[in-house]
């Protein structure tokens, strides 16, 4: 077997048996984009309410409803945030504003990636670049 | 710069890649002076863990000069020689503050990888796929090292580089079996693996005042290390029945600690060896977990097992009713170095702690391909290879 076809071979079971545990999660009407998404933040609830929410949060809170509420046993505060019908924004702006945004709360910087990159395109790695390209947007959260 | 690169399975080469650049204020640029091969390196080289991209840098234990320091970094100087944790954590999230370094929040900017797979996203590493953040790692003349302050610690003037690189991450990956494991004065304790990890393990468990501490391997020039270097006994599984010679040194209890630094690419000596490896490479399983199911049939009751060795995805065979019926507790974790590295560091100094018998072999950067064939192989003696970039 070539080594290509290896590396695909291992690569499919591990995403594909992940894929399967999550869909045994979901509830019928799977599919649909969720239009609830929270992120805890270790930091007091006083402190967030005394100031707008910095960073990718601030651009889209328009166009969704925003909600603040204490953590329990001392882990911070929650920021849940609803996709109202009709908004235009996506679950993918809303994961990538929640992981920026805690991320500016609590160390006042997002980390970004390496550079510059030491890779390069390859068709068996197109998928990942993809990905990586997106890597705060997707996910469970 | 020169680095060494990953240009697909099994391939791996030194070439010419960009030099690092400062990305974040907290980030700085450390000009590495050792770094050493690890274990899971062998899992991303063999393609057990399908992240990676040609070109990708390896290398996640090391230690170096700093260079260039970001605005926010105020702990280090240029010109400081550091010891650098091979996972990259944040220091403010709540995982940071419950001292679970490597589950950092803000660590890893490709999570949505890891919480496809598992649930929850760990935090980043070096050198170690884009799943863990596509950092590039340490084999390399230069590494970007983000949130500086947190990861890097200054090596006392008494340590040397040889015995301070190994608290990158094998001394604290071990340290932290020993310590989350809950080994106390008066336990026995079974380390399954004689890797720079298990070795570690073993002699963390015997500082926190373990009765016995018996390291399991094949490998005779590994078990010869431990019994001269770190202090404990020895167990060939190849030449005795493991299982009844750990009921027979601990009482007929069982070990009360047991832990695991072999990995999902775990040998064994019977036909289930065969059984698991065919599993393996047909993909029905992806990772090989021999080694934590003996630490799980050989623990005692109500004991605890820890799994420090590095797994991806699914196993089969899983011994579910052993651990209930049992009453065991089962950990695992990648390592939370910036927990361990300063108290490593002190003991280091004060000779508690010696690491200089791992690296076995020591040579230039260009030769890392040829350092990871024989480190592959455990030929020669291998246990760790160190490259000087
Ligand atoms: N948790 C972490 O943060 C962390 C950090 C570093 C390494 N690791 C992992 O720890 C494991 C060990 O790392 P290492 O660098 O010491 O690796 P290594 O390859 O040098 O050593 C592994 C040892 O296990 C032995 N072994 C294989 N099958 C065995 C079995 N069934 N029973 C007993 N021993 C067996 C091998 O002979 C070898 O000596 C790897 O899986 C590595 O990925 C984890
Ligand atoms: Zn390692
Ligand atoms: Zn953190």
């Amino acid at each position: 077997m070539s080594r290509t076809g290896k590396l695909l071979l291992i690569a499919v079971p591990v995403v594909a048996g992940a894929a399967v545990a999550a869909r045994r999660r979901r509830v019928p009407g799977a599919g649909e984009q969720r239009r609830r998404h929270v992120v805890t933040v270790f930091r007091p609830l006083a402190e967030l309410q005394a100031e707008p929410l910095p960073g990718s949060l601030k651009e889209i809170a328009d166009d969704v409803e925003i909600t603040l509420s204490a953590a329990p046993g001392g882990r911070g505060t929650e920021i849940a945030v609803r996709i109202p019908e009709g908004s235009s924004v996506s679950s993918g702006d809303v994961r990538r504003a929640l992981r920026e945004t805690r991320s500016l709360i609590e160390v006042g910087d997002v980390l970004l990636p390496y550079g510059p990159p030491t890779t390069v395109p390859t068709l068996l790695n197109r998928p990942l670049q993809t990905a990586t390209r997106h890597g705060r947007e997707g996910g469970l959260l | 710069m020169k680095a060494l690169q990953w240009q697909g399975v099994n391939k791996l080469a030194v070439g010419e890649v960009p030099d690092p650049e400062l990305r974040n204020p907290g980030d700085m640029i450390v000009k590495v002076g050792k770094t050493v091969t690890c274990g899971s390196d062998l899992h991303l080289l063999g393609g057990y863990i399908p992240f990676m991209e040609k070109g990708d840098v390896l290398g996640h234990e090391f230690l170096g000069e700093v260079v260039e320091v970001g605005p926010d970094v105020h702990k280090h100087r240029v010109g400081d020689r550091v010891v650098v944790s091979s996972f990259i954590a944040c220091g403010s999230c709540w995982y940071c503050d419950q001292k679970l370094f490597s589950l950092c929040d803000n660590g890893n900017t490709n999570p949505a990888i890891t919480e496809t797979l598992w649930g929850h996203a760990p935090g980043g590493c070096f050198g170690y796929s884009h799943a863990m953040g596509g950092n590039a790692g340490s084999h390399a003349e230069y590494v970007r090292v983000p949130f500086a302050d947190v990861g890097a610690f200054a090596v006392p003037d008494e340590v040397s580089d040889e015995r301070a690189l190994f608290a990158s991450d094998s001394a604290s990956t071990g340290w932290m079996g020993a310590d989350l494991g809950g080994v106390k004065p008066g336990d026995v304790v079974a380390v399954w693996g004689a890797g720079a990890v298990g070795q570690m393990a073993a002699r963390a468990a015997v500082l926190l005042g373990a009765d016995r501490v018996i390291v399991i391997d094949r490998l005779d020039n590994r078990l010869q290390q431990v019994e001269k270097f770190i202090g404990a006994e020895t167990l060939n599984y190849e030449r005795t029945d493991v299982s009844g010679e750990l009921r027979e040194r601990s009482g007929g209890r069982g070990p009360d600690v047991c832990i695991e630094a072999v990995g999902m690419e775990a040998h064994s000596p019977g036909p289930q060896f065969a059984f698991d490896q065919l599993k393996q490479q047909l993909r029905l399983q992806t990772d090989r977990p021999t080694a934590v199911r003996d630490a799980i049939h050989a623990c005692r009751k109500g004991g605890s097992v820890f799994v420090l060795g590095v797994y991806a995805g699914f196993v089969d065979k899983f011994p579910l009713g052993a651990l209930m019926n049992k009453g065991l507790t089962v950990r695992g974790a990648q390592m939370h170095g910036q927990r361990y590295i300063p108290m490593l560091l002190e003991r280091m100094a004060a000779g508690e702690l010696t690491t200089e018998h791992l690296a076995t072999h020591v040579m230039p950067l260009d030769q890392a391909p040829e350092g990871y064939r024989i480190f592959k192989e455990k030929e020669d003696g291998c246990v760790r290879a160190v490259f000087t970039p």
